[in-house]
């Protein structure tokens, strides 16, 4: 009996083994075919599956809840062949969410929800204790929303119903295919977020389709690269993928930004976070300046009385004699936090009078700097660290980008 | 306007009616069940649909007076003789409008059906039918009104058969416009009222496709 709770932590380990899907070559509308597809995703992971149209990433989701059969090869859940489960319990432990949502337009919302507890024989009670519970987890307010029709939603708001009904038997798996791909691009980022928080409680096994490999990267902590037909181009971690693509395909697919995008996956507590020279305002000037011209960075950052900083001073405009003076400071530029990405910290240096990012805690207090060096040096041995089998040259790249 | 034969014939009126709606039911359910059989079993086998739908529409295209002429040496003067012809021609509109009911469920409700592990007759009875309803309630609507109109010509048959037809037939034999009067105005209220009681039918069936009520403060 599944979990009642709306955060279960049950996944499943979902394996390809060779799985192949042809289709007729005079057949029509056909999605794409798949070919020998190989590849593990561990429980409680998101996979995201990623590639242009026609290079059969849906069909490979749709093989997992058996929407479609494979040619040939398995796919194995939790070790056991999917082909040989009863096809309707098999769906039944399997969530699914698609762009167009698929709603039944003539059932409410909890009703919607509540689908496949109906279909499992669940008592009448726990199927509206189960909706309402899962429409407060995906943010809808079950007194407001149960008795609307899927007519009277907002797009966003269709999307977290289809969400929360996936989840309603607590399955192991869900399938994914462009869920958020309806939406606009401020509801989508939004929902994205919200997902990704979700699945921190949920940790279920995620299957998840999209063209977009912008989104395949903030969503999967798999990413598989496909390619026209039916090839796994490459499968791995997204920094990976962006630090060292597999081939010249999947280099063109990340696109030629592919370093700002790994900027991006980064964050500022990832790097050695160098100490900086400080002094408080109103301390006495000497021994400050000892410290700055004894230090190869050339500014002294100074603090008001609770370790917060209030500006930068150039060491050559530290007096010997005297107080520090605030009055003198050269201004900050943003100040960056622990969670503060690389790509973001990088382009707040880019346009700093000061070439360093101040980086504080949460009380706003200083932990030290980051500059732009820092993130180079990071940059390069993240790549040397993810082991390129095959490092593509930017400039082919870019010159590859351009042939297209 | 002979106002005293209508109150003579008040009686006659009400019973007529009577047989008039009784000899339209008959033809609306079989005709329906006809129909939706052959729907359901477009649902699975699609090919059988084009010649199903030829075969209702030479149907439809013979005389109605010809093919009770031709009916009468096999049924004799009989409720067979009316309702035969009857059933045939609900079919052409009732056929196409179910299969055009099935046919308007999205394909992704039906896909999310799948998924979601909806056995072939749960998703038949459960989401596919519902949302057909419209569609097939918009044919019964077409249908019962051009049965309603049929059903006069059934008098033909004879003075057992005709519903209010057999006022309408026996006052053009006796050139009496009050007996043609009262055959045809309740014909005409009958056609508007059950084509009323189909929509209010399809309203209390379907209150998931009333217009979408403005919604205060909606989030998304």
């Amino acid at each position: 009996m599944p979990t009642t709770s709306a955060t279960g932590r049950r996944a499943a380990t979902v394996e390809f083994k060779h799985v192949t899907k042809r289709y007729d070559a005079g057949a029509k509308n056909t999605p794409g075919a798949v070919n020998d597809l190989s590849m593990t995703v561990p429980a409680g992971k998101i996979c995201v599956l990623v590639g242009p149209s026609g290079c059969g990433k849906t069909t490979s989701l749709k093989m997992v809840n058996r929407l479609i059969e494979p040619t040939s090869g398995q796919i194995l859940i939790d070790g056991v062949d999917a082909a040989t489960r009863d096809v309707n319990d098999l769906r039944r432990t399997i969530g699914y969410v698609i762009q167009q949502v698929g709603l039944f337009p003539h059932q409410t919302i909890a009703d919607n929800v509540a689908t496949v507890p109906r279909l499992l024989g669940w008592p009448k009670q726990r199927q509206v204790e189960r909706a309402n519970e899962l429409l407060g987890f995906v943010g809808l307010d079950p007194v407001r929303y149960r008795r609307r029709y899927p007519s009277q939603l907002s797009g966003g708001e269709r999307q977290r119903v289809g969400v929360a009904r996936a989840l309603a038997a607590d399955p192991p798996i869900m399938l994914m295919d462009e869920p958020f791909g309806a939406v606009d691009p401020i509801v989508r980022e939004r929902l994205q977020n919200e997902f990704l928080r979700l699945q921190e409680e949920l940790a279920k096994t995620i299957l998840f389709v999209t063209h977009d490999i912008d989104e395949a990267i903030k969503m999967g902590d798999l990413v598989a690269v496909m390619q026209v037909g039916g090839l796994l181009a490459q499968f791995g971690p997204p920094a990976e993928i962006l630090a060292s693509p597999a081939s010249e395909f999947v280099a063109q697919f990340v696109g030629t930004d592919r370093g700002l995008k790994r900027l991006s996956l980064a964050r500022v507590g990832d790097l050695a976070i160098r100490p900086a020279i400080t002094g408080r305002d109103g301390d006495p000037a000497g021994p400050a300046r000892e410290r700055i011209v004894a230090d190869p960075f050339p500014y002294l950052l100074l603090l008001d009385g609770t370790e917060r900083p209030v500006g930068w001073l150039d060491q050559r405009e530290v007096p010997t004699e005297g107080v520090l003076k605030a009055d003198r400071a050269i201004p900050m530029s943003p100040l960056l936090n622990r969670r503060t990405t690389l790509k973001d910290a990088l382009s707040i240096l880019l346009d700093a009078d000061v070439q360093a990012g101040i980086v504080v805690d949460r009380q706003g207090k200083v932990l030290g700097l980051v500059t732009a060096g820092m993130i180079f040096d990071w940059f390069r041995e993240d790549a040397r660290d993810l082991g390129p089998e095959r490092q593509v040259p930017a400039e082919e790249t870019a010159a590859a980008a351009v042939r297209v | 306007m002979d106002w005293a034969w209508i109150g003579d014939h008040l009686p006659q009126l009400v019973s007529r009616t009577g047989q008039h709606l009784y000899l339209t039911a008959i033809a609306l359910v079989i005709g329906f069940a006809i129909s939706f059989a052959i729907g359901v079993a477009v649902t699975r086998w699609r090919a059988i649909y084009v010649p199903a739908a030829v075969f209702a529409g030479i149907v439809f295209t013979i005389p109605s007076i010809a093919l009770f002429a031709a009916l009468v040496p096999i049924t004799r003067l009989s409720v067979l003789t009316a309702e035969v012809p009857l059933v045939l021609y609900t079919l052409v509109i009732l056929l196409r409008n179910v299969v055009a009911g099935f046919d308007a469920v999205p394909a992704d409700v039906r896909e999310a059906a799948d998924a979601m592990g909806f056995r072939r007759t749960a998703r038949l009875v459960r989401v596919e039918l519902p949302l057909a309803v419209p569609l097939i309630i918009a044919g019964l609507r077409v249908a019962s009104v051009s049965t309603i109109g049929l059903v006069t010509i059934t008098a033909i048959l004879g003075q057992t058969l005709g519903g209010l037809g057999f006022f309408i037939y026996e006052g053009m034999n006796r050139f009496f416009a009050t007996e043609i009067y009262a055959g045809a105005i309740p014909t005409i209220l009958l056609a508007l009222l059950v084509d009323r009681l189909f929509v209010v039918i399809q309203r209390l069936v379907t209150p998931w496709a009333q217009r979408v009520r403005p919604l205060e403060g909606t989030a998304t």
